[in-house]
């Protein structure tokens, strides 16, 4: 295959720091991930790498420093269907009865039309997804007979159902077995290899991601060091035809 | 006498099963998003704004929508500016029942009167109030069924809706609004202390039983109904307090749903160890 040279960024971080109650969480971290690349960001409990990661999605707003996403400053960026989001699972986050189907469907609310009706192509998006997931089976299971793994797995097939460049998964592993995430690293070598999306992986657990990610930050003392002396990385390839 | 054959009775239950079939509707979004007191808190404010159009003499539904409509409002501002959800609710909660008193004991409202806004008096209600009820609880099936792939994905997870572009401000609006529309629609029937109580307990009877997000709305809002209905007819017959009959029903509804989850559980226990034989 190919050597991908990144030159298109789904995301960039200029210098960014943040402060919560005039305390300094991050400072002036700088990151590029560009589509088709999997960067890691590793770090101890409270380290800032969940910070790092609502920066890039506009959850916080930066102290200082400037974020893109496809080249947009953040504040002017409205294609949200290009950005996938995986937040941490609660395991209590389903107070009532919620089937796959509908947390994968979910998804797509922000383009949903007025009184119903969904477009052939967002049908298809699903189908696909559910079926890269290995969710065909589940769909009209409740969230809360799932295992972590399938849980896990729907919420990430909630953020491929826009079709997204560029997705940002929150300790996606956390309360995941050994089997489960053989299939999550399957899932996610194939949006990475065949679908060409950008991935930011942030986890506190390195097995999760050895051998998938390109490149590995970790975020120490509120600054990011890139590569991890315990992290395989590999080199970034295109996208299989 | 056939309860059904007396006009009041008619009256009362054409309120009372509407707004109870549309409250859970509301609910099953407040719950999932962990604000199943946020309706109570409405109701407080709804109090004060009856008060206030007693002292006016005004209209109380037009004073009721005012504040909660205001409520609203302050209460996404207020979670906005980083107060917790539930302290926002709380702070509003008391600062409602407080204003509600100090107006209607200024407008020396009677007691009675007092009494049957706080915990509903539908054997009162005349034909044009409830055409308003109706009205109100038609705007929130409407608004519902509009914005409702948005407001699944704000209830479910806020950050990944806005994440993913749904306007989660506007939505947690809309959605607070239609809580002061449910308030409002069921103060003079269900009472603004009890109406908040149908936009849960419903809700959590029919999660015991559903297998989706969408057939707990279904069935919460047909528990809704019936529960309105079969307290109507419990207060008729048994000469109970109408708004309080109906909440107990509901009740009995989520305990009879968790018996028979129970049972459910029991038996596909049992026919798991025997093999399904």
């Amino acid at each position: 295959m190919p050597v991908l040279e990144p030159t298109s960024p789904a995301l960039e971080l200029d210098a960014v720091s943040f402060a919560y109650r005039r305390v300094p969480v991050l400072r002036e971290v700088s990151l590029r991930v560009s589509e088709g690349e999997f960067v890691a960001v590793v770090g101890a409990n409270g380290s800032g790498k969940t910070t790092l990661m609502k920066l890039s999605l506009g959850l916080l707003g930066a102290t200082s420093g400037r974020v893109r996403l496809f080249g947009t400053p953040l504040e002017r960026f409205r294609r949200w269907d290009k950005v996938g989001y995986v937040p941490q699972r609660a395991v209590s986050a389903f107070a009532l009865p919620v089937s796959v189907d509908e947390v994968v469907k979910s998804g797509l609310a922000a383009k949903a039309r007025r009184f119903g009706g969904r477009r052939p192509e967002e049908t298809a998006r699903i189908e696909h997804v559910v079926e890269v997931l290995g969710l065909v089976g589940y769909r009209q299971r409740r969230m809360a007979e799932l295992s972590g793994g399938q849980q896990q797995r729907a919420l990430i097939a909630r953020a491929l159902v826009t079709a997204p460049r560029l997705l940002v998964m929150d300790e996606p592993t956390a309360g995941v077995d050994g089997d489960a995430r053989g299939v999550l690293r399957d899932a996610l070598e194939h949006l990475v290899t065949a679908e060409g999306m950008a991935v930011v992986y942030v986890s506190h657990d390195p097995e999760g991601f050895a051998g998938l990610a390109h490149r590995v930050v970790e975020i120490e003392g509120g600054q990011a060091r890139v590569g991890h002396p315990g992290a395989a990385q590999r080199p970034v390839v295109a996208p299989a035809q | 006498m056939n309860p059904f054959a007396l006009e009041f009775m008619q009256r009362a239950f054409v309120a009372c099963a509407v707004i109870a079939a549309v409250a859970p509707l509301v609910g099953s979004f407040i719950v999932q998003r962990g604000q199943s007191l946020v309706g109570d808190g409405m109701g407080h404010v709804a109090f004060a704004g009856v008060g206030l159009a007693f002292l006016l003499g005004a209209d109380p539904v037009v004073g009721a929508l005012a504040f909660t409509a205001l409520a609203g409002v302050l209460l996404v501002r207020m979670g906005r500016a980083g107060l917790a959800g539930d302290l926002a609710i709380a702070l509003i909660f008391y600062g409602g029942i407080a204003l509600g008193y100090l107006f209607s004991a200024r407008a020396n409202a009677g007691q009675t009167r007092l009494v049957g806004l706080l915990f509903g008096s539908p054997l009162n209600l005349t034909w044009p109030q409830v055409g308003v009820i109706v009205a109100l609880a038609a705007a929130v099936v409407v608004v519902t069924v509009a914005l409702y792939p948005r407001l699944v994905a704000l209830a479910f997870d806020e950050q990944a809706a806005r994440v993913a572009g749904v306007p989660t401000d506007r939505m947690v609006m809309a959605l607070t609004l239609m809580v002061a529309l449910v308030v409002v629609g069921g103060m003079s029937s269900i009472g603004l202390l009890l109406i908040s109580a149908m936009m849960v307990v419903p809700v959590a009877a029919a999660a015991q039983v559903a297998s989706s997000y969408r057939s707990t709305l279904w069935l919460a809002s047909g528990a809704g109904a019936a529960s309105a209905v079969g307290g109507l007819l419990a207060s008729h017959y048994g000469d109970v307090a109408p708004g309080s009959a109906i909440v107990l029903v509901a009740m009995a509804c989520y305990l009879v749903a968790t018996g028979w989850r129970s049972l459910l559980r029991r038996t596909q226990s049992v026919e798991a160890l025997t093999g399904g034989g």
